[in-house]
């Protein structure tokens, strides 16, 4: 099958913005998508973006039924560790599922982070970091064939965050200088 | 007079910002992992891209430390995406020197980092061991994502980007 990896461009968005709610459906959290194509071309695409997204597209005699040729993604940003310097944060990785591997390991999921590992060495980021819910067997087959390590499982890291009311009520004890 | 200021740090704080990193690492037993030098961190924090932001901690000249400093904490942070809600801020390090430990600062810092950013959200991790700052987190209403949703957080080091790159 025909396919190529290449930086998504703000036309692409629509379609990042489809498989972002494919992905979302997959994880049992569909409800929880709150922004729109036009928040992604904003903040992908300004001066400073604040994400990086590459896509995977297929020829055109290979299109979905719905006519998709654009099958795949992967969102990125770069993230600074205090010890080592700049790394990059995959924040998704995601390839429609009639477009997955009959290979493992030479399909578009396996391009797609090949070509996010290589933006790693040109910008010189030291490491590449994802996280992957624990029951996503699939997925964790998948990466650990790649080398990545569980630092949750090794090294006993924990994701914590602040958002919605407890983001406010943190906001509002700011001091006022 | 106040205790403490808090202020953006600028190009001449890159070897106190180094200083702190290394104070850290050695609190966490883990200097020599360390090897962020300053000529990176002044190209990466103050360059047209920056990579990270930082926030000093600075008491008054006469609270300065023993060994002569003036600045004695930082936090740094930098911004990411959640593709479902939009920008994020994600809070990387923040140390106060023990001394001027019990004013507040670390609180402080915090607040200060979520008023600036209009972010949807504020990500960080933390060590299940560190028993202290997990508490504190949860004190002012973090929700341990790795606990309630399962999330595991994977990392690909020099070695196997560079196998993975070449293919």
């Amino acid at each position: 099958m025909d396919f190529m990896i290449r930086a998504a461009t703000p036309e692409d968005c629509k379609d990042i913005s489809r498989m972002i709610m494919e992905l979302a459906v997959y994880e049992n959290m569909p409800d929880q998508v709150k922004i729109s194509h036009e928040v992604l071309e904003q903040d992908g695409f300004c001066k400073n973006p604040f994400f990086h997204c590459l896509v995977a597209e297929v020829a055109e005699q290979y299109r979905t039924t719905e006519g998709y040729t654009v099958i795949g993604y992967a969102l990125f940003f770069y993230t600074y560790s205090t010890w080592k310097g700049r790394s990059v944060y995959m924040e998704d990785l995601y390839v429609m599922p009639e477009f997955r591997g009959e290979f493992p390991g030479k399909g578009v999921g396996t391009a797609l982070m090949s070509k996010v590992a290589q933006v790693c060495k040109e910008q010189q980021c030291v490491r590449l970091q994802f996280s992957v819910l624990n029951w996503n067997t699939p997925s964790l087959d998948f990466y650990k064939a790649k080398g990545a390590q569980d630092l949750t499982d090794s090294e006993g890291w924990h994701v914590l965050r602040f958002d919605g009311e407890a983001l406010d009520k943190l906001a509002q004890m700011a001091p006022k200088n | 007079m106040a205790n403490f200021i808090l202020r953006k740090a600028e190009p001449r704080d890159v070897p106190d910002i180094l200083r702190l990193i290394k104070e850290l690492a050695k609190f966490e037993e883990m200097e020599e992992q360390v090897v962020l030098t300053e000529t990176e961190l002044l190209q990466d924090g103050f360059g047209e891209q920056p990579f990270y932001h930082c926030i000093m901690a600075e008491v008054p000249e006469d609270r300065r430390s023993s060994d002569g400093h003036t600045v004695v904490g930082f936090a740094m942070y930098y911004f990411t995406y959640d593709p479902w809600i939009g920008k994020m801020l994600y809070l990387e390090d923040f140390y106060v020197m023990k001394e001027y430990r019990g004013m507040a600062v670390h609180t402080q810092y915090i607040h200060s980092t979520a008023v600036k950013s209009r972010c949807s959200g504020m990500h960080f991790i933390v060590a299940e061991w560190n028993k202290p700052s997990i508490d504190f987190y949860k004190r002012r209403g973090a929700s341990d994502l790795s606990h309630e949703e399962g999330w595991r957080l994977f990392e690909i080091d020099k070695e196997y980007l560079l196998k993975m790159s070449a293919k």
